[in-house]
C-alpha cells in the first residue's frame, strides 16, 4: 500500500512589524504576489511538484484570510485519499491555555497530529519564501546521510548576514556536511551562509527536542531548537540550496522581490517554477482576459486577467481587477487586486493594497531620494486617495482611513498617516 | 409552490456548425474558444446558472468529446450538489425509437424519458452556440403571465438578415400569429433566436404527434401557431449567432470595443479553466520593453515581446521581438516567431508562425476561398491546429492552411497566394 511518508509542515502563523499595513488584516504567507498568487504558493507549489502530499498549515494570526486561500487544497492537488491539507489552528485544552508562543511551540502543541501520521521524515517550512526547490532532493541527502536534523541554507550577501541564521558546513561534497556552527542573527557573522527555514527532522528527534523545549522561556526553531540540538551532539547537516530566494520581510524587500518577475529573464520565472495558486480565492478564474485600451502603453510589467488598461504602465505587477484609467500613470509599482488608479493620476514606487482608489491627479510616491532604504510608499487597503492629492516617498498610509481623515493637503516623504 | 427556477434546461449542442470551417474540424461549434478564455457554450450555461436554473441536459452529436471535457462534472457553472446536475445526453441506440438526432425537435424526441424523469412545469430549449446574456427567469414569469404553451425568445433584427431566420409575425399582445422559416421575402424584421419555452405536458404532448416533425422551426412551431397560444418574448441587447467565421470573428473585436454592448465579465459568464488541465496555472500576463499594444485582449500566459494590435490572444500567446499581430483572433499556445506579421487571420490552438512569415498582409480581399467562397470571403485567413508555417512563409488573404500541417508537409512551397488552401 502507498501512503506518504513524508510530513511537511508549513509555519504560516506570523506577521512581521516591518511589513506594516500589508500584513493588517492578514498573515505574511497570504500577502499577494506575483500579480496573482501569494507568497505562501511557493512552498505549496514546490511540495506539489517535490510529491509530497501531506500537509500541515501551522497558522495563528488573522488566520480567515489564509484559511480561505487554502480551500480545500485541491489547487495544489492534495485532495484524495492519502492526500490533504490540514490547517491547524491554535487550541486550548485541559492542560494548555496558551497560543503558540513559537514556531517550535505550534508543532509541540500538535504533537499528536504529527504522531497519528507516523511520518518517516518532518520536513518544516517557512511559508514565507519566494523560491523554487526540490525537497526530494534534500529528503534523500537527509536520509543518505542518517541524520537527526538536515537544515537548508543559501549563500547571501555577507553584509546582510547578521540579518538570518548563519550556519557554518564542513562541506563533504558540493551537497553539503555536518552543520559545525550555528547562529541566530550573528552581531559578527562567521559565514555567508543562510538558513531557509527548511528544517528536515527524524521524527522521534523532533519529539525529544521540542519536550525538552517546553521547559525554556522561547520556542523558536532558529532561535532555540537549532542551537539546543547542537549544544546537545545531534547529528546535523546542513545542506546547500542554489538558486534564487526571495524573502518579503520590509516593504522595500516585498518591493525588491517583485521586481525580479520583470524583465525578458526574470529572477523568478513563475511559468517555468509552475506556480500554482487558488484561483477560487477571490474568484479570479471569472475574470476575463485583460482589456488593453487605444492609447495604453504597456512597458517591462505584468498583469493578469481582469484588468482595464487604458493609461501607462512602466515596470509594474498589476493583479486581477486593476483598473488604469487614461492619462493615468504607473511606474515601478505593484498593485493589488482591484486597485483603481483614475484619470491623470501618477504612481511611482508604490505598493497599493486591494480596493484602493488613486484619485484623479493624485501624485503618490517618487523616484529614489538619498535616503536610506527605497522608499517605497506603501497604502493599506480600501482607502480613497483624494483627487489631487500629494504623498511623498517612503509614506505608509494605514488600511481603510475614514474621510476625514484624508483632510490634508499632502503628506510629506516618510510620513504616516493613520 | 411552483417556482421558475424548477424549469428544466436542454441546451441544444450537437449541430456540425460546418460555416465555422476548421475551428469545428475536431470540435463541435458550441466548444469553439471565443474571446480568449471562453468556449462560445459557456454564455448559455452562465445565462442559464445565473438565471437560478439548476437541472440541466447537454444534447450532443456532433465531435462531442471536447464538448464533454469542457463541462465536465459541472461545477464551474455550479450545477453539482444534491439536486442539481448537467447531463450530457448523446443519441442512443438499442432502444425504442432510437437513433442518431435528425432536426431539434427531433433530438428532444428521443430525450423524452429524461424530461419525464425531471418532472418540470416548464422545459426551456436553448441553443448553445450563441452570444448573449439573457434571464430565463423573467422569460419563465412572462410565459405564465401570457398562460402560454410556447414562448419563443425573439428580437429584431435588420430585414436584410431575416432570411437566416425563423420569422413570426405578432398581434399587439405578442402573441405569434404566422411564422415563416427563413423566408426569402421578408414581411417582419423579428427574428427567432432559438430560445423556446413550453409548458411540459404539452411539449410532451406535441413531440408525440408525429415522429416526421424534426425541427421546431420548421414543423412544431408553425402547427402550434395556429392551434394553441404561442407568444414571443421580446429580448433587447447584444447577440449574435457567430455560425459563420466572418459573425466568429466581428463578435470577437466586439469583445475589445468598448461601446459595442458586450462584457463577459459583467454579464457574469464563466469559463472552465480547468478543463484542459494547464490553463489554471497560467501566470499573469507579460510585456517585455518595447513591446506595443493597443485595443486588445490578452490572457494570462502570454509574452508580447511585439506589437498587438486589435486582436484577441487566448491563454499562453507568444508574440516575438518585431512580430506583429493585428485584426487576428489568436487560440491558446499559439506562436508568433521574430518579425512575423499576421492580419486578420484567426490561430487555432498550438500553431507556429516561423520567422519573417507574413499572413494576409498585403493580399487582396476581393479574391474568395476557392473552395469555400461562402466560408471566407473578407479577407480573413484561417491557420489549423497545430499547423506550422516555415519561415519566410506568405500566406495570402482568403485562405485555409489545414491543421496539423508541419515542416515536411510543405515541399518547395514557399506561398499561398490568396483565396488558396493547402
Amino acid at each position: 500500500m502507498f501512503k506518504p511518508s513524508t510530513l511537511a509542515m508549513i509555519l504560516a502563523g506570523g506577521r512581521v512589524d516591518e511589513l506594516g499595513v500589508l500584513t493588517y488584516f492578514r498573515p505574511k504567507s497570504a500577502v499577494p504576489f506575483g500579480g496573482f498568487a501569494r507568497v505562501i504558493d511557493f512552498a505549496l507549489s514546490n511540495l506539489l511538484h517535490s510529491g509530497i502530499e501531506l500537509v500541515a498549515i501551522l497558522s495563528q494570526y488573522r488566520s480567515y484570510s489564509l484559511i480561505n486561500h487554502i480551500g480545500t487544497g485541491e489547487a495544489w492537488d492534495m485532495i484524495g485519499r492519502y492526500r490533504g491539507i490540514s490547517i491547524l489552528p491554535p487550541f486550548k485544552d485541559y492542560e494548555n491555555p496558551n497560543w503558540y508562543r513559537g514556531s517550535a511551540d505550534a508543532v509541540y502543541q500538535n504533537l499528536d497530529f504529527v504522531q497519528f501520521h507516523e511520518p518517516s521524515e518532518i520536513l518544516i517550512l517557512s511559508g514565507d519564501h519566494i523560491y523554487q526547490m526540490d525537497y526530494r532532493e534534500m529528503i534523500k541527502f537527509h536520509i543518505a546521510k542518517e541524520a537527526d536534523l538536515t537544515a537548508a541554507f543559501i549563500e547571501v550577501d555577507q553584509s546582510k548576514s547578521h540579518r538570518f541564521g548563519i550556519g557554518e558546513i564542513e562541506f563533504e561534497n558540493q551537497r553539503g556536511g555536518r552543520l559545525v556552527h550555528y547562529e541566530e542573527k550573528p552581531e559578527k557573522p562567521r559565514s555567508n551562509l543562510a538558513s531557509l527555514t527548511i528544517l528536515c527532522f527524524r521524527p522521534r528527534v523532533l519529539y525529544e527536542i521540542l519536550a525538552e523545549n517546553q521547559k525554556q522561556e522561547s520556542y523558536e526553531f532558529g532561535r532555540d531548537i537549532i542551537p539546543s540540538m547542537m549544544q546537545r551532539n545531534y547529528k546535523i547537516y546542513g545542506y546547500l540550496h542554489k538558486g534564487y530566494w526571495g524573502y518579503t520581510r520590509t516593504v522595500d524587500e516585498y518591493w525588491q522581490t517583485s521586481m525580479d518577475l520583470l524583465g525578458k529573464t526574470p529572477r523568478i520565472n513563475l511559468e517555468e517554477w509552475g506556480l500554482r495558486t487558488n484561483l477560487d480565492h477571490r474568484n479570479i478564474r471569472d475574470c476575463q482576459p485583460l482589456l488593453v485600451g487605444s492609447r495604453a502603453i504597456m512597458d517591462n510589467s505584468m498583469a493578469y486577467n481582469g484588468c482595464h488598461i487604458h493609461g501607462t504602465v512602466r515596470n509594474s505587477i498589476l493583479f486581477p481587477g486593476v483598473t488604469v484609467e487614461k492619462g493615468a500613470e504607473v511606474i515601478d509599482s505593484v498593485l493589488f487586486f482591484n486597485t483603481i488608479v483614475e484619470n491623470g493620476a501618477h504612481l511611482n514606487r508604490v505598493v497599493g493594497d486591494v480596493n484602493t482608489t488613486f484619485g484623479a491627479g493624485s501624485q503618490v510616491g517618487g523616484p529614489k531620494t538619498d535616503g536610506s532604504g527605497e522608499g517605497i510608499t506603501v497604502v493599506g487597503w480600501n482607502n480613497h486617495v483624494p483627487d489631487r492629492m500629494k504623498i511623498g516617498t517612503g509614506c505608509t498610509v494605514y488600511p481603510q482611513l475614514a474621510e476625514e481623515r484624508w483632510s490634508i493637503d499632502s503628506l510629506r516623504d516618510n510620513e504616516v498617516l493613520r | 409552490m411552483i417556482n421558475s427556477k424548477d424549469a428544466l434546461v436542454l441546451v441544444l449542442a450537437g449541430g456540425v456548425g460546418s460555416r465555422l470551417n476548421i475551428l469545428v474540424g475536431h470540435r463541435a461549434k458550441p466548444a469553439v474558444p471565443f474571446a480568449g478564455i471562453y468556449r462560445i457554450i459557456d454564455f448559455s450555461l452562465s445565462n442559464v446558472m445565473n438565471s437560478g436554473m439548476t437541472r440541466v441536459g447537454v444534447l450532443t452529436q456532433y465531435k462531442p468529446l471536447s464538448l464533454m471535457r469542457h463541462i465536465g462534472g459541472g461545477e464551474a457553472w455550479d450545477f453539482t450538489g444534491r439536486t442539481r446536475g448537467v447531463k450530457i445526453l448523446p443519441p442512443r441506440t438499442g432502444e425504442k425509437e432510437s437513433d442518431w438526432y435528425k432536426g431539434t425537435a427531433d433530438a428532444i424526441r428521443q430525450n423524452i424519458d429524461f424530461i419525464e424523469s425531471n418532472p418540470s412545469e416548464e422545459v426551456i430549449i436553448l441553443s448553445g452556440d450563441h452570444i448573449y446574456k439573457m434571464d430565463f427567469d423573467a422569460m419563465v414569469e412572462y410565459h405564465r403571465y401570457k398562460k402560454a404553451d410556447v414562448t419563443v425568445g425573439m428580437m429584431v433584427v435588420p430585414m436584410s438578415e431575416i432570411h437566416q431566420f425563423g420569422a413570426g409575425i405578432v398581434d399587439k399582445e405578442n402573441r405569434i400569429i404566422d411564422w415563416e422559416e427563413k423566408p426569402e421575402i421578408p414581411r417582419t424584421n423579428l427574428a427567432s433566436m432559438g430560445i423556446y419555452i413550453f409548458n411540459t405536458k404539452y411539449l410532451l404532448k406535441t413531440l408525440h404527434l408525429s415522429r416526421e416533425e424534426a425541427d421546431f422551426g420548421m414543423h412544431i412551431l408553425p402547427r402550434a401557431i395556429q392551434n394553441d397560444r404561442v407568444f414571443a418574448y421580446p429580448f433587447y441587447g447584444y447577440w449574435r449567432d457567430v455560425g459563420t467565421i466572418q459573425a466568429y470573428w466581428e463578435a470577437n473585436m466586439d469583445v475589445i470595443r468598448e461601446d459595442s454592448g458586450i462584457s463577459p465579465q459583467e454579464w457574469g459568464i464563466r469559463p472552465n479553466l480547468s478543463a484542459d488541465g494547464r490553463p489554471m496555472d497560467r501566470a499573469p500576463a507579460r510585456f517585455f520593453s518595447g513591446c506595443t499594444v493597443m485595443s486588445s485582449m490578452i490572457s494570462a500566459g502570454c509574452i508580447i515581446e511585439g506589437t498587438v494590435e486589435n486582436s484577441v490572444l487566448s491563454p499562453g500567446v507568444y508574440v516575438a521581438e518585431g512580430a506583429v499581430v493585428k485584426n487576428s483572433v489568436i487560440f491558446e499556445d499559439s506562436f508568433i516567431g521574430k518579425d512575423a506579421v499576421v492580419d486578420l487571420t484567426i490561430c487555432d490552438k498550438r500553431v507556429r508562425i516561423g520567422q519573417n512569415a507574413v499572413i494576409g498582409e498585403g493580399g487582396d480581399n476581393s479574391r474568395p476561398n476557392r473552395n469555400f467562397p461562402k466560408h471566407l470571403y473578407t479577407g480573413i485567413s484561417l491557420i489549423g491546429k497545430e499547423t506550422e508555417v516555415l519561415p519566410g512563409m506568405k500566406i495570402g488573404r482568403n485562405c485555409i492552411l489545414l491543421p496539423k500541417h508541419l515542416e515536411n508537409d510543405y515541399g518547395d512551397k514557399g506561398e499561398v497566394v490568396d483565396g488558396e488552401s493547402f
